[in-house]
């Protein structure tokens, strides 16, 4: 295991508390690439275009790092070319920034193809800007071409612009084939349900707890980087249930386009579960939620939301009121569970029945027979009967979608009139 | 539910060496997603020789704001006041403010967004200004 040692510029106009969190996270995340943290070190000021930080305290870092024995530098604030080639000059060490971290942690996590290219994508994006400092850097001394007139930077970057379209291109056809295989599900009848949030708030284990499955959760940032999606039934309805990928703070705009695709499950969802770790405290729960919202503006318009406040079990009863009367206008439908005792789940299945697309209920007479029987089957199977009455007819009452009434419907007219399709 | 003023400038850039400026202000009572009752609409239009500073712009929230009957945090984008910390403008206030938070608060900027432009564009063809 790399022993680490986390870096941190602070803006002289940001809230202490903000600064705290962001060095916590930076933890956590270090955490997940398996990084073991040794130090930390701070410095609150403007930026450095060398360094970053100041002369002074890189210095001091270097001394750090040899005391320490640490033999990598984890930078929270974005790097530049020069100011990495200029530290680890200082230092004698590799030195990576958060969005790198984070970067390494997906290429670990990614298991499919299409995650991999995801996480390409997101690399190549990283380094663009890069390319040209990279390679001037590197080949200080050389010149390339005739009397030195060429130069690698721009075929550096003319390659990994081509290899970004290619990337593109290839996720586009698979974005394609989930858009349609989506289309498809809400042609059989189930609707999409979504789990959203930060990272660790508890999606991962409120989904198994749900579905009772077995999906894997740790605690660590971004264990699920892939939508993992299952069937449930709430109050009768069939519902597909989705996880997806926690969200971060400040996280740059070309690393949420390279993972929209995963983001896309929850902006194309019927109902949004919005998963809050309510055992943190109300500042940071504010964060949190603001950065939600955020996320969620652009993208969704008019899709219900829930706030799930979840790990109930450590807080006691008060502190809940507290919370909710603190952040209570940022928290739509609010349901408070222990996900891992199944505390308010009854509840949380009754708000999600009450946010699903409406389903209207209807009353059909059918003929008593197999033909007859054979649609009270399909109703079974499309919607929820609530009552049955076998006399010389079948009469179902019934709650579906509109084209399941539509077609039961004209099943019960052209039976009128005694037609005898065999329904298919 | 809850009541807040959700406040717009639109036209903070020069036109024929003059700023000519729309403030919108709205008094809406909102839940955390949605508006659910619209109370007040305030507009105004500022014409200013010099480009806006934040004591300025401050100053034309408050003189819009203040004609609304109905009490309420202003709240406006982080933009509208330069990217300035929250802490900084909120004591440069005379009353409470924040920056936009919930969607409902976005939702609402958003509706005093549409006002402010609408309404400028309305005065510029009216007064014959090309913009």
């Amino acid at each position: 295991m790399k022993r680490v040692i986390l870096v941190q510029r602070n803006e002289p106009t940001n809230d202490e508390s903000r600064n705290i969190r962001k060095l916590i996270e930076l933890q956590d995340l270090a955490r997940s690439a398996n990084y073991k943290v040794v130090g930390d070190v701070t410095q609150t000021r403007r930026p450095d275009r060398k360094y970053q930080i100041g002369r002074g305290k890189v210095e001091e870092l270097a001394l750090m790092m040899e005391e320490l024995g640490a033999d990598g530098i984890i930078f929270s604030n974005q790097l530049s070319t020069t100011q990495i080639y200029n530290i680890s000059e200082t230092c004698k060490c590799e030195v990576i920034d958060k969005f790198q971290l984070i970067l390494e942690i997906f290429a670990k996590r990614a298991t499919t193809k299409r995650s991999k290219l995801q996480v390409e994508l997101a690399k190549l994006q990283y380094e663009l800007p890069k390319a040209k400092a990279i390679m001037s850097l590197l080949k200080k001394e050389e010149r390339p071409g005739f009397m030195g007139l060429g130069s690698y930077e721009d075929s550096y970057e003319q390659d990994i612009r081509s290899r970004i379209n290619r990337i593109k291109k290839e996720l586009a056809s698979v974005q394609k084939d989930n858009e349609s295989l989506r289309i498809k599900r809400h042609e059989y009848g189930f609707s999409i349900v979504s789990l959203a949030g930060y990272t660790s708030s508890g999606k991962s284990t409120l989904f198994n707890a749900l579905v009772d499955e077995d999906v894997h959760v740790e605690d660590m940032l971004f264990t699920t980087l892939l939508p993992i999606t299952r069937a449930l039934n709430i109050c009768g309805r069939r519902v597909l249930l989705t996880d997806t990928v926690g969200f971060i703070e400040d996280l740059p705009h070309w690393m949420i386009d390279a993972f929209r695709s995963t983001l896309n499950e929850i902006f194309l969802a019927d109902v949004i579960l919005l998963v809050v770790d309510a055992s943190e405290s109300p500042d940071i729960m504010r964060q949190k939620l603001v950065t939600s919202h955020d996320t969620f503006w652009e993208q969704i318009k008019g899709v219900p939301i829930i706030t799930v406040l979840n790990k109930i079990d450590r807080i006691t009863e008060n502190e809940l009121k507290e919370r909710l009367e603190n952040v209570g206008y940022l928290t739509p439908n609010p349901v408070a569970v222990s996900a891992k005792n199944g505390l308010g789940f009854d509840e949380l299945k009754n708000e999600i029945y009450r946010q699903l697309p409406k389903w209207k209920r209807e009353t059909v007479s059918l003929p008593m027979s197999e033909y007859g029987m054979s649609i009270v089957s399909w109703l079974f199977n499309e919607g929820i009967v609530h009552n049955i009455n076998y006399k010389d007819r079948i009469i179902v009452d019934f709650e579906a979608r509109d084209e399941i009434i539509l077609k039961a419907r004209i099943i019960e007219k052209k039976d009128k009139h005694g037609h005898n399709h065999m329904f298919t | 539910m809850y009541n807040i003023i959700a406040v717009d400038i639109s036209g903070r850039h020069k036109i024929n060496d003059r700023y000519y400026m729309v403030c919108a202000a709205v008094s809406v009572s909102i839940t955390a997603e949605h508006i659910e009752r619209v109370n007040q609409i305030k507009i105004k239009p500022f014409w200013l020789d010099s480009a806006p500073e934040l004591t300025d712009i401050i100053q034309v929230i408050e003189d819009t704001a203040k004609e609304i009957e109905f009490g309420g945090t202003i709240i406006t984008e982080h933009g509208e006041m330069y990217n300035q910390p929250e802490r900084v403008v909120a004591s440069m206030f005379s009353r409470e403010f924040k920056y936009q938070e919930s969607l409902g608060d976005r939702s609402s900027i958003e509706l005093a967004h549409h006002i402010s432009l609408c309404t400028r564009n309305l005065l510029l063809s009216e007064l014959g200004i090309e913009s």
